[in-house]
């Protein structure tokens, strides 16, 4: 089957005050039906850059897609129109973000917020609407939603809230729904509870995810497959387990490693964390042709600074871009 | 090793308004209940809870910087500290420091670096200026930061950087004690684990006892020589670091373990993840018996009826349960039958 969504060749551009500066530098990137991916990597390195301009949300006046395709079901959406890509939004690609006080309206129910997406994308009436709402609040397990309904965002947990938004962004039935950290604000206990709820919507509908996280737990526990993204460019890609277990990438070494993962059984012994020196390049230093990476990476070479690797396939589902993938 | 830090009975109340039919009343809302523990010199307690179980606010009652009342007794080597002033609590403040979650927020933007570390050494000691100077520089190398970069303002470093400012601000009066709250949270993980190295380094050198308090259990662990798990205000376990990660034992310990996303595919397949339903109950109304009791997978009639006591079922580790027998853990008991 065809994928549900294709980005190739991608190139977002910035206009800073710096320069004009590629933030998604020549991305490619598949998403099978029904499949959950996971964008990784440090805060900076564009994952939320790449799910904005898959929504048509680039900040306008500020971004804008200079060369490459998204292609969604078939459709191109780098070419379609605003009216178009509201469409899509509304109906067909919903994005949850990480603080959903702030993506909440302070001065309506949540019933009213819900329902306000019904009758806006399905053309649904007030009353079929407002019992929708409250059917969608029993989905995401809020308790006692026909009196919830009726409540205002500040009056729910960080947890609850999240629960909401995720009901207003299933409220169409989506084909893919981005969440953009959706828990890094939550306690671990109420983490789990949404990933749980993620998990069972995604098993009933059908839906694609795409999860943006910097924590390779989550991304272990939630998608088939995940891409590693540095500094506005795929590091590495493959299946979880696979590039957990042997990471073809230096970046995703290190992110594996530098981070103290839990032990079931733990032992006296402890070493030092492994470190990854320095950070991630500023935006005005990204898409020169050179391995971005190399500052910070144990292997660099001479050849590393002379020019980008290439993504370098591993199998039909994993590639790595670093000139010496083949050795790691 | 002797206790550095004893608290025994430390309450604090704040006073809040609660709106309630047509008048507000005053209340207080108990975010720290009756809490007991000491630490080793040296070592490393770590506290973890959900948001609002009153890891701050217990944090910051030990280090005198709390603004609700409160009770008990608070001892630094053997002083009470929370009925000092004045000149006292100058010298104590040289002892205990503290080191923020928020690198952004926590330095004054209109300072340069060296006066920001120097700042406790302003106030709190009367150390002359080339001495000051002379500990400055010492800790900048201390803390991985380069001379020239002593006249920057915050704004021009990177956040693991101003967390270097702070850690250095916190170590300029050699404290005792440093009360670390989530102090790599606002981090990537890269330069989370620089200064999670960087402080184990510094323990180990000037003999550093750690208040650590963190949402990550992975850094916990790595962490810690013990941890003391709170909810609602209570220590509802305390334990040495092998046992509460080994062998845990309150009904919510395991929940919280078992809760992280882990790595590794055997692990995940073997956990079996206590999901605990629900919120935690209004801190303005509590239950009476234990206050886990309304989302505990074995809750009980009689954990209902009273609240359980903090006991020790080694001498280095605590536990409040009506249902942990022994040794053996109530989700344990239940998953066995
Ligand atoms: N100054 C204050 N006035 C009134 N209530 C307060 C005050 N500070 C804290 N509280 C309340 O005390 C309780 C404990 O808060 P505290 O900040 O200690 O929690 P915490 O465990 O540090 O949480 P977090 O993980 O979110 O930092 C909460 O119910 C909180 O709302
Ligand atoms: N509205 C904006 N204006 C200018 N630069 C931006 C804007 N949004 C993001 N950036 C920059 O683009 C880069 C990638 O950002 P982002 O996609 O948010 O990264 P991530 O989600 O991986 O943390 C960063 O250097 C960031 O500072
Ligand atoms: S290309 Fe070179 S610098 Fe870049 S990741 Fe590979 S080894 Fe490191
Ligand atoms: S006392 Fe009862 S309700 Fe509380 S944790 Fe133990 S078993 Fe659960
Ligand atoms: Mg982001
Ligand atoms: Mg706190």
């Amino acid at each position: 089957m065809a994928p549900l969504l294709k980005v190739e060749n991608l190139r977002i551009e910035l206009a800073t005050r710096a320069g004009v500066a590629p933030v998604i530098d020549n991305l490619n990137l598949e998403l099978a039906h029904g499949e959950s991916i996971s964008f990784v990597g440090e805060s900076g390195c564009g994952k939320s850059m790449t799910a904005l301009a898959i929504m048509g949300l680039l900040p306008e006046g500020i971004g804008r897609v200079a060369s490459g395709s998204i292609q969604f079901d078939g459709e191109e959406l780098t070419t379609a129109s605003p009216r178009r890509l509201r469409q899509i939004r509304g109906n067909e690609i919903s994005m949850i973000f990480q603080e959903p006080m702030t993506s909440l309206n302070p001065v309506y129910t949540v019933g009213e917020q819900i329902a306000e997406v019904l009758r806006a994308h399905q053309g649904l009436g007030q009353k079929a609407a407002w019992a929708q709402a409250i059917e969608l609040l029993d989905a995401v397990q809020i308790p006692n939603p026909k009196s919830r309904v009726e409540a205002y965002p500040f009056q729910m947990s960080g947890g609850q809230r999240q629960r909401v938004m995720i009901a207003i962004a299933l409220a169409c039935t989506p084909k893919i729904l981005i969440a953009d950290e959706p828990t890094t604000a939550l306690d671990v206990t109420v983490q789990a509870q949404i990933f749980d709820l993620l998990r069972d919507l995604r098993a009933q509908t059908g839906t694609s995810i795409i999860m943006i996280t910097h924590d390779m737990g989550a991304v272990a526990e939630m998608s088939e497959r995940m891409i590693v993204m540095y500094a506005g460019r795929k590091a590495e890609e493959g299946p979880v387990d696979q590039v957990i277990t042997h990471a073809r990438h230096p970046y995703t070494s290190g992110l594996i490693s530098c981070v103290p993962h839990i032990m079931a059984n733990l032992t006296e012994e402890r070493h030092d964390l492994t470190e990854v020196p320095g950070i991630v390049p500023g935006l005005s230093e990204f898409g020169q042709d050179l391995c971005l990476f190399a500052p910070r990476c144990p292997r660099a070479s001479d050849k590393c600074l002379s020019a980008r690797p290439p993504d370098v396939p591993f199998g039909s589902a994993r590639s790595s871009a670093c000139w010496h993938a083949e050795d790691l | 090793m002797t206790d550095l830090l004893d608290v025994h009975n430390l309450t604090v109340r704040f006073g809040v308004r609660r709106k309630g039919g047509m008048f507000a009343r005053q209340t207080y809302l108990t975010a720290v209940d009756d809490i007991s523990f000491t630490v080793r010199k040296g070592e490393t307690l770590a506290i973890v809870g959900e948001s609002g179980s009153g890891k701050t606010t217990a944090a910051l009652a030990i280090a005198r910087l709390v603004s609700g009342v409160t009770s008990g007794k608070v001892e630094l080597e053997g002083r009470d500290i929370l009925p000092l002033d004045r000149d006292d609590l100058k010298d104590m403040r040289q002892k205990v420091q503290v080191i923020f979650q928020d690198p952004y927020s926590s330095l004054n933007p209109r300072k340069r670096a060296e006066d920001i570390v120097r700042e406790p050494l302003d106030s709190l000691t009367d150390k002359s200026d080339p001495e000051k100077r002379e500990i400055v520089d010492q800790l900048f190398k201390a803390v991985g930061l380069r001379p020239e970069q002593k006249r920057l303002f915050p704004h021009q470093f990177s956040g693991g950087q101003r967390q270097r400012i702070g850690i250095a601000r916190a170590l300029s009066t050699q404290p005792e004690v440093i009360i670390c709250d989530e102090p790599v949270s606002a981090l990537d993980v890269a330069v989370q684990a620089q200064i999670l190295n960087l402080l184990r380094r510094l323990q180990a050198e000037y003999g550093l006892t750690y208040l650590f308090i963190s949402h990550d259990l992975g850094v916990v662990q790595h962490m810690c020589d013990s941890v003391a798990v709170m909810y609602m205000g209570k220590i509802v376990e305390h334990a040495d670091r092998m046992s509460l990660f080994n062998k845990p034992l309150h009904p919510y310990t395991e929940a919280l373990l078992s809760a992280v996303p882990s790595v590794d595919p055997r692990l995940r397949e073997n956990a079996r993840r206590i999901l605990i339903p629900g919120d935690p109950p209004d801190p303005l109304n509590l239950p009476k018996g234990c206050r886990f009791a309304s989302r505990c997978p074995v809750a009980a009639p009689e954990c209902r009826e009273s609240a359980p006591s903090l006991d020790a079922v080694t001498p280095s580790h605590r536990v409040a349960c009506h249902l942990v027998e022994g040794e053996t853990s109530p989700l344990a008991t239940l998953s066995a039958s």
